[in-house]
């Protein structure tokens, strides 16, 4: 059975292969020669361990995650399932974008995407799953997109916290890669923010969380070290 | 005899699986013995705890590679097998619920690298009957029982097929135990 890469990422290539049967995806985390090798082993079996973790998490509160087939220590790769007839959420909006030049009727077109995608991180951030790395391109829509299907992927960097300041970065995370990718989608922001809050049960963590994400859009992702 | 499955291993290239599925027996304490006293190599499974052969298929697929990369927790393959089919890190825990009683009337059998079905056709002979289709396995699988031993989620279930659920614990099984015990 063949491997055909498909794509080569920072941190891991992907391959597409036949398991058993079945469409899946090697995502294999390849050596990194610049790195101090004790540290590299060490960053990269962390990161195959956190991505697992995360996207079994998921998965058991509800949050849609591929199949994880088979996971091999020796090469650092996970097999999992290929979610077929799917696109990111990134080209999704660049998409409309393009076919409708009208920002506030495009806008509109991807709203009930933003309000999923709220929906989905709010029940995420509930269980205390951190993603650690949020962008568009790391949630795919199966089928049709009108279906809202929203898929996460991509688990390497999360982490398991319960802190609102973890939560608020993880949300000041998606906000920059979503107004860089995208441009002119504050609404769409905003509209992501409002139905994470209606979706989250505890208010006061909510409000917690946005005074933590106002704090971090202030001072950047990192907190200062200082005092 | 074509109602076992003999397929090959998707890494190790020289490695085959072959599955079985008995039903209708009077009992499993013979095959039980043999296995256990060594004269038949094979791993016995609880069909109640099965609801389709990929379910297995991962935990074979997944034994054999920790068998070829040294990394076994139990004795020999076919143990791992069924040490890698349950979710229990318990060696004797996963043997008690996830192997064959005595008692049991059905089997679900495994078997690694079965040069010319020699194991496949003792395992027969032990047992007084040929195998019957393995899809069978899908309505001797006890859905309340497994949904308790993998400890599978309302919310988990609403969204995902149960054997897709199973499969992904089966692979990432000492990933999401270690540590505290729970995922």
């Amino acid at each position: 059975m063949d491997s055909v890469l498909l794509k080569q990422g920072a941190e891991a290539k992907l391959y597409s292969y036949d398991f058993y049967g079945r469409p899946c995806i090697i995502k294999e985390r390849f050596k990194k020669s610049y790195r101090h090798p004790t540290l590299d082993v060490s960053l990269t079996s962390q990161r195959l361990k956190a991505e697992v973790r995360a996207n079994l998490r998921c998965r058991m509160a509800g949050i849609l995650t591929p199949t994880i087939f088979m996971v091999n220590f020796d090469n650092s790769s996970i097999y999992m399932q290929e979610i077929q007839d799917a696109i990111t959420v990134r080209e999704y909006i660049a998409t409309i974008q393009e076919q409708h030049k009208d920002r506030a009727h495009a806008n509109d077109l991807i709203s009930p995407v933003a309000e999923v995608i709220g929906k989905t991180l709010s029940k995420m951030h509930a269980n205390n799953i951190i993603h650690g790395d949020l962008t568009t391109s790391n949630m795919l829509l199966q089928g049709d997109p009108h279906d809202l299907k929203l898929v996460l992927i991509d688990f390497g960097l999360s982490s398991f916290e319960a802190s609102a300041e973890d939560k608020g970065v993880d949300l000041y995370v998606l906000e920059r890669a979503f107004l860089s990718s995208h441009p002119n989608t504050q609404e769409l922001f905003d509209i992501i923010l409002n139905s994470y809050q209606t979706t989250m049960k505890d208010k006061s963590a909510w409000k917690e969380v946005i005074a933590k994400l106002d704090e971090v859009r202030l001072r950047g992702r990192k907190r200062t070290m200082v005092g | 005899m074509a109602a076992h499955r003999k397929i090959k291993h998707t890494i190790y290239n020289d490695s085959t699986i072959t599955f079985a599925l008995f039903v209708n027996l009077e009992s499993c304490k013979n095959i039980r013995k043999c296995v256990m006293n060594g004269t038949v190599e094979a791993s016995l499974l609880k069909s109640s705890m099965i609801i389709d052969p990929f379910q297995v298929l991962v935990a074979a697929n997944k034994a054999v590679h920790l068998y070829k990369s040294n990394s076994m927790m139990t004795k020999n393959v076919h143990s791992e097998i069924l040490f890698c089919l349950s979710p229990s890190k318990n060696i004797s825990e996963s043997f008690r619920a996830f192997g064959a009683a005595d008692s049991d009337t059905s089997v679900f059998v495994a078997i690694v690298n079965d040069t010319e079905d020699k194991t496949l056709a003792k395992v027969s002979e032990i047992l007084g009957h040929q195998p019957v289709p393995l899809e069978g396995v899908s309505s001797l699988g006890d859905i309340k029982l497994i949904t308790k031993a993998y400890k599978l989620t309302d919310e988990e279930l609403s969204h995902f097929p149960m054997l897709d659920a199973l499969v992904s614990r089966i692979a990432a099984k000492e990933i999401i135990t270690a540590g505290k015990g729970r995922i």
